[in-house]
Order: structure tokens, then C-alpha cells, then sequence
């Protein structure tokens, strides 16, 4: 059928693809074409269809309408095998590794070289080291165990998978940088631009624009359910206009304005170490600011976090909170003297899956809606119902079980929570990673209320663009100390990324942050 | 810990990481230490021997487990355990004895038959914990006390006494000076090391036990291979009733309920040899000897049998909980 008559034939070409789960419409006629040797971006909303899309092109769910065309040949049904033998590889998006197993075993998972039934193992050894520094500029050991290695080189490792085999012709890379610190993401765009110079084509899937326009040459958008459009040669011009694609209007502001009112200590550390990741933390959060600190994986800033919600211990230092000395042992411990977590994955370590939205809520304050030990359901449900409301969350069915909420509803489930238990001090970990844009904007809005209501926020987080949008003051981590404390309005996100990454000396300390620019807009979606 | 911090601050805690991971080792160290010291024959060619020879089951069965641990992933109560491999070698045992002496079958008879039994214990295993989906610990557990159930009725909780020459020659026969059933075990460690360690199935199979979504997107369908384990673990079951047989010259009631113990803590007790720290062939043959060795060498210092008891069930709480404080530590 498809001759090939130029280079640009595409490479996978689906058409009216349809899908439908009950009660929603996930794939409403959509379409992808992806040229061979390209790398093709894929963004759009949470819930706009990009994970369903890959799931049917890996035979993970049947589509109920359309046509799939891969390499020229037209599958009528899609199974993982078939796809396999038409060169189509995935680098999914959480990390699919056994820690106790090397590099050249992971590499091999799955197709292993063996003759007469053992193992080659030299000959896997070999070829996985060449494999990884030759084609990902990777320079490992073989025999060294996956759980000896970084973030990055474990994604390196899973895309040498996917490659190895050198059949690829097409990779979907699913959000592969999520797990990753700003300067490991480096890697894999070299992964990938070598990948393009080797003729085989990337279909590229990211909520970071500035990673879609770094290394795609051209990028569908999707939106409830269907591609509305497609944009090529790409710069930064762009992100304007996949955003307006991705949220069919323009939206205003990513970043809330404020004018902070600070008043007295709230939180205060002086000295503060673990003995290992983290030493000599001095911090300072107000009532009515919002404090980030920032950091690369492994500079301590999880930990330090973690430690102030009293699920690590300290081994130095103090913390005062509201002006006193507090050791603080559990989250438990730390609720009771008014600071709560909010932690970093919210689906697993925030919300009880199985229990109903109001039971959610109202989880860390049931004293508050019980009499003599037992629940008052009305008192519980009313106070839910505000927040649903106040939140916006949808679907507005507090009776509903937690996991049946998408995860940006179910991440204001967890904001929710703490609204209600009016802490003084909220410690964030992440609050946005996973989520899309609207849902982003919303819960800074959230944020900001939280922090004009007289509670002090100290935000954690790996997004520059974030911590510049959302707080008034900076700290930067750099190997578990404080290297710098920065001002909103005193540096650009480039400057913060390279402080994080330790590429600049320090500035002079920022010290107070009184009132931060205002409107940092949704053009700095970036990292 | 001033003192200490100026030697090294690092001192305290690799000092801390290589008790936790070496714990049992050096524990068992001391302890064989101990019982050379204590007892003169403890380290004569005799004892060292018969220990050997008393391991032998032990590790065959153990290496059954092992498979099991391996595909199930090594978390003990959410993964892989499968504990009615001694209740199948009890079974197999009734089967080959039964056979032999009662029924006037050959050996090879006698042994395709316990084989087929031991390897039927494990299809159910299969059908409890892949397709029914209990966790395996519960349902081997209660696969264990059935087996043993039926084997108190099936030999009506009596001896069977064999004569069978070829099990005397296993018995009796030194070849190298070595005896046989110690023979078997390094046979049977040869093959399991070739089929865990150096097999394209060994290798997946402990995808699938370390990460089953892993081993799927890698396209290994976990399933089956979970399912050989438990099939894997039957002939292991069988393999070891021959050793058994033929040390006890038949079958005798209870032998079930010290292999399970010192089966658990072999296997155990092994992972702490290897780099990964996880179950491997080696280690656990190494774990069953030193299991046979202290269980020996107690009896030389006339402990009283039912302390070493106790004694093992302490032993096993050590090893799992270090296991477990190493994990903790990890996440």
C-alpha cells in the first residue's frame, strides 16, 4: 500500500482514532502522524487523551474506531507483539527496574542472550556497556547494581532497553524526565538528539513545554480527547500558543499576584543537620509568606522537608515553632503544634484511596467534627462540602471514594485537609509535580490564600519557574547547605537553575523579601 | 562516641551497615567458634561429614524455595514463600517407601510417582496463588498442614521400612570418601545454579519477582513464570525424599517439621553470602550447612533437642528481622 516515495513517509500515522471507558469519551477522532526520524512532541491537559492514545498504540487498550499504520503496514489488531516487530519501543514513564539486578542484566530484560539455554553473560555485559556509552554517552559498569545508580543513569538504563535490540524505529518516551533533577535531565535530550541522528524517530510526551521546544521538531496538541492542532519548527514563541491549544482559551496568569503581609515566626530552624544530607539549615518562615527552598535531587531538600515533618530525624540543631522549641517525631507531632505536611506523593503517602472525600478531608481534624470519640456524618459532610466547593473540586460527590477523583481533584482533596485544619505552618514537597496546567494555577491560587490567611508556607520543589512564581523568598540547597537565599524579584529562573546546580557563586544574601514582582505569567512555564 | 567520632565519623555507621548485613554470619561464626572450641569432634572428619550428609535435604529443598523467593520477590509476607515443600517431601518420602516396600514397584516407579505427587502439591500451589490470587505464605501455610494431613493417613502415622538396595547404595555409598545424598545436593546445587543463575528463565524469573510491571513491559508474561516456581519447588520436594529415604531407610512420621524450620532459615540465613543480599543457589547450600553444622555441633555439647528448636525459631527471627531493619533502611 504506502510506497515509500521520501524520506518524510510517516512512520506511524493513526487516524479517527476512538475510545470510549464508561461514562467517558477518552479519544474522540483523533489523530497522530509522526514522520520517520522525527521527534514529535504530544502535549495537552491531564484527561485531553495522551495516555490513551500510547495505550492503544501498545496494545495495552483496544481502540474502538479508527486505522493504525505502522511502517507502511496497517494493523488491524494492535497486540504488544506486533507493534514490537514493527520497531515501536516504549521508555514508560516510572522507573521499570529490579534494584538488585545489574546494568547488563536490566538492559537485556527480556531478550536475553543465550546459547543453548544459559546465559551469555560476558557477551550481555559487553554489549550493554557499548551499547550505553556509545549510543547514550553513558560510561557504566556493567555488573554495577541498578540500585547503586542515579535517577538518570536508571532512565538511561531503560531506554538502552527499549534500544538495544537496535529494531527501534519508533520510541515513545512517556514523561521521561519527570523523575529527574534539572541538571540530570540533560542526559536523556542527548539520548534522545542522538536517537534522531540514527534515523529513528521519538514520539515525545511531556507537561514541560521547554522540553517539548528544546528537542522536538514538531508537536501535536491534544485536547478533550482529539488533536487540534499541530505547530513545527518550535522556539519559545510557541509556548503561548500550545498552551492556548491545550486549554481552548487563553489563560491569564499561571502565577497569582500578591503583596505579601508578613507577620512573626512561624517556623524557625537554626543549625539543623541529619548528620548525613542535610547540616547547619538557618531558616525563617512568617506567618503570611511563602518561603521555597530549592535544590537538586540529592541536595538534602526532601530530606530537610522530611525532617521538619518529623519523618526523619534531626541530629542537629533546633526548630522552633511559633517561638518554641518543639521536637517534632511524627506528623502527628508536628499537626498538633500546628504544621502540616503536605507530601510529595500525594495519590500514595496523602489521600486513603479507598475512603470517601468527606473521610479525606476530614482526616487530620476528626476531633473537630466528633463528639465523646464518635463522628458527627453531618457536621463531617457540611465541612467537606465547603471545601469541595471553595476548591472547586470535581466531581462535587463528597461520598465518593478518593481514588475515583482524577489526580489533580485529588490533589486538592489533600489541600482540602489542611485548609480545614488551619495550620500555621504548611510544609509542601512538590506540590504540583504530575499536574497540568489548570490545575497548577489553581493551586498556587490556593497557596497564596493559604499564606493571606496568615499561614507560612515553605515549599519544596525541583521547578524553578515554580518557586520564583509562587514564593516570596528562596533558599537554595546545594550538597544539604544553604548557598544562597534569593528574592523573587532578584533573579530569573536561569539564575536560580544555576544556583541549584551550583554553575554560579552565591550573591550576596537576599535576606527580607518584602513584596515579590507580581505576575510572573504563564510564559515562564519552564524549567 | 566522642572517642569514636574522632577515630572516623564514618566508623559508626559502616560499622552499623556491616552488622546488619553480616549479622547472621558472624553470629553463626561465633557460634561454630564456640562449638569447636567446646566439643573436640566437632571439627572431625566424622562430624564434618555426617553434617554434610545431614544438609543435604535441607539445601535440596531449599534450593526449591529459592526458585519460589526468586519469582515471588523477597518480601515475606507480600511475596514469594513457599512452605509446604517440606510437606511434599514428606509425601514423596511416603510414596517411594510405600512404593518400594508395600507394593513390590521399581525404583523407577517409585520415584515417577513421588515426583507426580510433590509436583500435584505444587500445580495447587500454582492454582491458589496465581489464579485465585491469595498471598503465598497463607496459602502454603495451609497447603503445608493438608499435606501433612494426608500423609499421617495415607502411612497411618507409621514407619515404612526400605531394604531397597538402590536406596541402601545411596545410604552406604562413599564414593571419594564423600557420601552419596552429599553427592545429590552438589548435583542438584550444579543444576538449580545453572537454572537460576545462568538461564535466560532464571534471569526472568527474577524480573518478575523484583518487579512484575518491569518484567511485563520487558514482555515476560510473570505468570508462568511464578507458576514453574511452585512446579519447580515440587521436584525439589521429590528430589530431596530420595535423600531421605534413603537416610532413614524409609519413612517415619514428623520428619516435615524440623525440615521447615531449618529450610526457612538456610535459605535465609544464605542471602546474607551474597552481594545482592538476596537468595541465591550458594548461599543457600552454605546456610544449610552451617544450619547442619549447629544443629550437630549442639548435640556434641549435649544441649538438650528441645532448646535447638527454640534455638533455630530465635536464629530465623535474628536473620529476618536484620533483613528487614537493612530494607528499612534502604527506602
Amino acid at each position: 500500500m504506502a510506497q515509500p516515495s521520501s524520506g518524510r513517509e510517516p512512520v506511524l500515522e493513526m487516524t479517527n482514532i476512538s475510545k470510549a471507558f464508561p461514562g467517558v469519551q477518552a479519544l474522540d477522532d483523533a489523530g497522530l502522524s509522526i514522520r520517520q526520524g522525527e521527534v514529535h512532541g504530544l502535549v495537552g491537559e491531564n484527561g485531553a487523551g495522551k495516555s490513551t492514545i500510547i495505550k492503544i498504540l501498545a496494545g495495552v487498550y483496544h481502540r474502538d474506531a479508527g486505522r493504525i499504520v505502522v511502517d507502511g503496514s496497517a494493523l488491524d489488531e494492535v497486540t504488544s507483539r506486533a507493534v514490537h516487530e514493527h520497531g515501536v519501543r516504549f521508555v514508560h514513564q516510572e522507573l521499570h527496574l529490579v534494584p538488585h539486578m545489574t546494568v547488563a542484566e536490566s538492559v537485556f530484560m527480556g531478550h536475553e542472550l543465550s546459547r543453548a539455554g544459559l546465559i551469555r553473560r560476558r557477551e550481555m555485559r559487553r554489549r550493554a556497556e557499548t551499547f550505553l556509552s556509545e549510543r547514550l554517552g553513558a560510561d557504566l559498569d556493567g555488573e554495577t547494581l541498578i540500585r547503586d545508580l542515579g535517577s538518570a543513569e536508571r532512565k538511561l538504563i531503560q531506554i538502552a532497553r527499549a534500544l538495544v535490540d537496535e529494531g527501534a524505529r519508533l520510541v515513545v518516551f512517556d514523561e521521561p524526565t519527570a523523575p529527574l533533577a534539572a541538571g540530570e535531565i540533560e542526559r536523556v535530550f542527548s539520548a534522545v538528539d542522538r536517537l534522531r541522528e540514527h534515523g529513528v524517530a521519538s514520539l515525545y510526551v511531556s507537561h514541560y513545554l521547554a522540553e517539548i521546544t528544546r528537542l522536538c521538531d514538531r508537536v501535536t496538541v491534544f485536547r478533550n480527547g482529539t488533536d487540534v492542532g499541530s505547530l513545527a519548527d518550535l522556539d519559545e514563541q510557541d509556548h503561548r500558543e500550545m498552551i492556548r491549544l491545550m486549554v481552548g482559551r487563553e489563560l491569564g496568569q499561571l502565577f497569582p499576584d500578591r503583596r505579601p503581609e508578613r507577620g512573626e515566626v512561624v517556623l524557625a530552624t537554626s543549625g539543623l543537620g541529619d548528620g548525613a544530607t542535610f547540616s547547619d539549615v538557618d531558616l525563617e518562615v512568617r506567618r503570611g509568606e511563602i518561603v521555597g527552598v530549592a535544590g537538586l535531587l540529592g541536595s538534602g531538600r526532601e530530606e530537610l522537608i522530611d525532617s521538619l515533618a518529623g519523618l526523619r530525624r534531626s541530629r542537629s540543631g533546633h526548630v522552633e515553632l511559633g517561638g518554641q522549641r518543639a521536637r517534632v517525631r511524627s506528623p502527628a507531632d508536628a499537626l498538633d503544634r500546628g504544621m502540616a505536611l503536605v507530601p510529595r506523593d500525594r495519590r500514595n503517602d496523602g489521600l486513603v484511596l479507598a475512603m470517601s472525600a468527606t473521610d479525606n478531608i476530614n482526616l487530620a481534624t476528626l476531633p473537630d467534627v466528633a463528639r465523646h470519640g464518635w463522628i458527627l456524618r453531618d457536621a463531617a459532610d457540611q465541612r467537606a462540602r465547603r471545601m469541595v466547593e471553595r476548591l472547586d473540586i470535581r466531581p462535587q460527590a463528597v461520598e465518593r471514594p478518593a481514588q475515583l477523583f482524577s489526580g489533580g481533584n485529588q490533589q486538592k482533596l489533600v489541600l482540602a485537609r489542611w485548609l480545614v485544619a488551619a495550620a500555621d505552618v504548611l510544609l509542601f514537597d512538590e506540590p504540583t509535580v504530575g499536574v497540568d496546567i489548570g490545575a497548577k494555577a489553581e493551586i498556587y491560587e490556593l497557596m497564596t490564600e493559604m499564606a493571606d490567611r496568615g499561614a507560612g508556607l515553605l515549599v519544596a520543589s525541583n521547578d524553578a519557574a515554580e518557586l520564583l512564581g509562587v514564593c516570596d523568598r528562596v533558599v537554595v540547597l546545594v550538597r544539604g547547605r544553604i548557598v544562597a537565599t534569593v528574592r523573587r524579584d532578584e533573579v530569573g529562573i536561569d539564575e536560580l537553575i544555576a544556583l541549584v546546580t551550583g554553575s554560579e557563586e552565591a550573591p550576596a544574601d537576599g535576606g527580607t523579601g518584602a513584596g515579590g514582582s507580581p505576575a510572573t505569567d504563564v510564559e515562564e512555564e519552564a524549567r | 562516641m566522642s572517642a569514636l567520632s574522632r577515630v572516623g565519623p564514618d566508623l559508626v555507621p559502616a560499622a552499623r551497615r556491616v552488622l546488619l548485613k553480616r549479622g547472621p554470619l558472624l553470629l553463626f561464626g561465633a557460634l561454630l567458634l564456640y562449638l569447636s572450641v567446646a566439643s573436640s569432634a566437632f571439627l572431625s572428619t566424622a562430624n564434618l561429614l555426617s553434617s554434610l550428609t545431614q544438609a543435604a535435604p535441607i539445601a535440596i529443598v531449599a534450593f526449591g524455595l529459592a526458585v519460589v523467593v526468586r519469582g515471588g520477590g523477597d518480601d515475606v509476607v507480600a511475596g514469594g514463600i513457599d512452605l509446604s515443600i517440606p510437606a511434599s517431601a514428606a509425601l514423596a518420602t511416603a510414596v517411594i517407601s510405600d512404593q518400594l516396600a508395600n507394593q513390590g514397584a521399581g525404583v523407577l516407579r517409585a520415584l515417577i510417582l513421588a515426583t507426580a505427587a510433590a509436583v500435584l502439591v505444587g500445580a495447587i500451589n500454582v492454582l491458589l496463588v496465581t489464579v485465585i490470587g491469595l498471598t503465598s505464605i497463607l496459602s502454603t501455610l495451609a497447603m503445608y498442614a493438608t499435606v501433612v494431613g494426608v500423609v499421617r493417613v495415607y502411612t497411618a502415622n507409621r514407619r515404612i521400612t526400605v531394604d531397597d538396595p538402590t536406596m541402601l547404595f545411596v545410604r552406604d555409598a562413599r564414593p571419594l570418601g564423600i557420601p552419596m545424598p552429599v553427592w545429590v545436593m552438589f548435583a542438584a546445587a550444579v543444576a538449580f545454579w545453572l537454572l537460576l543463575h545462568r538461564s535466560a528463565f532464571g534471569m526472568r524469573l527474577q524480573a518478575v519477582g523484583g518487579n512484575q510491571e518491569a518484567a511485563a513491559t520487558s514482555g515476560i508474561r510473570p505468570r508462568p513464570y511464578i507458576a514453574a516456581s511452585f512446579l519447580i519447588a515440587g521436584v525439589a520436594a521429590a528430589t530431596a525424599a530420595v535423600v531421605l529415604v534413603a537416610r532413614g531407610s524409609g519413612s517415619s512420621p514428623g520428619i516435615d517439621e524440623r525440615l521447615l524450620v531449618d529450610m526457612v532459615l538456610a535459605t535465609f540465613v544464605g542471602s546474607a553470602f551474597s552481594r545482592r543480599n538476596v537468595v541465591t543457589v550458594p548461599g543457600v547450600m552454605l546456610g544449610a550447612i552451617l544450619v547442619a553444622l549447629m544443629s550437630n555441633g549442639l548435640i556434641l555439647i549435649r544441649v538438650d533437642n528441645s532448646w535447638i528448636d527454640g534455638f533455630k525459631g530465635v536464629l530465623i527471627l535474628i536473620v529476618v528481622a536484620a533483613a528487614a531493619l537493612q530494607n528499612r533502611r534502604r527506602a
